[in-house]
């Protein structure tokens, strides 16, 4: 039982390295500013919540456990929020996207109020 | 056993994330904008967070789950407080003054 | 007695029983007895309570899911060695028709941790929510999609 435990605490740590790695990566392959974003924020967000939850999983203490997965709960609840907050000040600080945006139903609206 | 295995699969996650560490440096360095390095910044906390929590997994040691979870609190106020400096350098909010000189 | 009460005493129980008391048990049985709960709500539970706890559960294991899938998504389109072919980024207005501040937060958090987009902002009227794709298909595919998965779960939640 203990063992099998371990063995998921180290999937989840190995899965949430390799999903952090990702992250980083696209932060630095990614084109331009908003893409990056969705690196950041989801692969993250993801990456950190798995290895949080192998600590939860190996340690074998309750409070200990519990404060980790309030910890993954905080993460998933302030990474969007984040994302979002610095999303929306760029857009309207006035950086745009890369000529590859197919449609920018934001830039009229934006443009109105930066006058 | 499960010893070993734990230790060796600390030791890569401590490589791989190292290997994140770095590329986010990277990005903070090259990072064309501001907000592509606050963003770069952001990663760099959450990749600096599972680096403490693989360390207390390593360990055996609870305190270092507090400082992981204090980071990641750290770097959501940070990157709260960078976004509205990014917005109101540009677009001096009404009523805050105008320091927002081009 | 209200489920929660239900759920306490089993966890109590089953601590007795496996001779524990130590949280991590106490948490077990708790998991236990809600599951139990859940499949005897009809023999004594008001239908009410449960039913949105049956929802919000539903929303959860949606999003649970919804993540995963969008985290292995981004990390194949990161990897891709010819990304600018892979990448269709749009910024597309979603109309909303949830109206109050707690839907709109949860919907937004929702839509930016889920596979290929990431919500930027709010109108003033709370009419639209403007939302980053990442490969974009089609627009009304994209607004379809939102319309059809999170919206409905997160208005059966709140309604």
């Amino acid at each position: 039982m203990t063992d099998a435990l371990i063995y998921l605490g180290c999937a989840a740590l190995l899965a949430g390295a390799i999903f952090t790695l990702l992250a980083a990566i696209g932060v630095l392959r990614l084109p331009d500013l908003y893409m990056r974003m969705h690196a950041a924020s989801k692969a993250g967000a993801v990456g950190g919540g798995l290895i949080l939850l192998a600590v939860a999983l190996v340690c074998f203490d309750a409070a200990v456990a519990l404060r980790a997965i309030i910890g993954v709960g905080f993460l998933l609840l302030t990474t969007p929020v984040s994302a979002h907050l610095l999303a929306r000040a760029s857009h309207y600080a006035g950086y745009r996207a890369d000529e590859l945006m197919e449609i920018d139903e934001l830039k009229s609206k934006s443009g109105q109020s930066l006058m | 056993m499960s010893a070993t295995v734990l230790s060796v699969v600390t030791m890569i996650a401590l490589v791989i994330l190292a290997l994140a560490l770095l590329l986010s440096v990277v990005r903070v360095i090259i990072g064309p904008s501001l907000p592509d390095r606050v963003l770069a910044l952001d990663l760099l906390t959450v990749s600096a967070m599972g680096f403490v929590g693989t360390i207390a997994i390593r360990t055996g040691r609870a305190l270092y789950l507090d400082i992981a979870i204090a980071l990641a609190l750290l770097g959501f106020l940070a990157t709260v407080g960078f976004a509205r400096y990014i917005l109101s350098r540009q677009r001096p909010l009404s009523g805050s003054g105008g320091e927002g000189h081009p | 007695m209200s489920p929660a009460a239900i759920v306490i005493v089993l966890a109590l129980g089953w601590a007795a029983i496996t001779g524990n008391f130590s949280g991590l048990n106490l948490l077990f049985g708790a998991a236990i007895g809600a599951i139990a709960v859940l499949l005897l709500r009809r023999a004594f539970a008001p239908p009410r309570a449960l039913r949105k706890l049956r929802r919000i559960s539903s929303l959860a294991l949606l999003f649970v899911y919804e993540l995963m899938l969008s985290a292995i998504r981004v990390a194949i389109i990161v990897v891709t060695p010819d990304l600018k072919s892979a990448l269709r980024p749009a910024i597309v207005a979603v109309p909303l028709t949830v109206k109050s501040d707690a839907e709109i937060t949860l919907l937004a958090n929702l839509i930016t941790l889920t596979p290929g987009t990431l919500s930027i902002d709010v109108s003033e009227d709370r009419g639209v929510l403007y939302v980053h794709a990442l490969t974009l298909s089609t627009r009304e595919a994209l607004i379809a999609d939102i319309a059809k998965g999170f919206e409905i779960k997160v208005k059966e939640v709140f309604e």
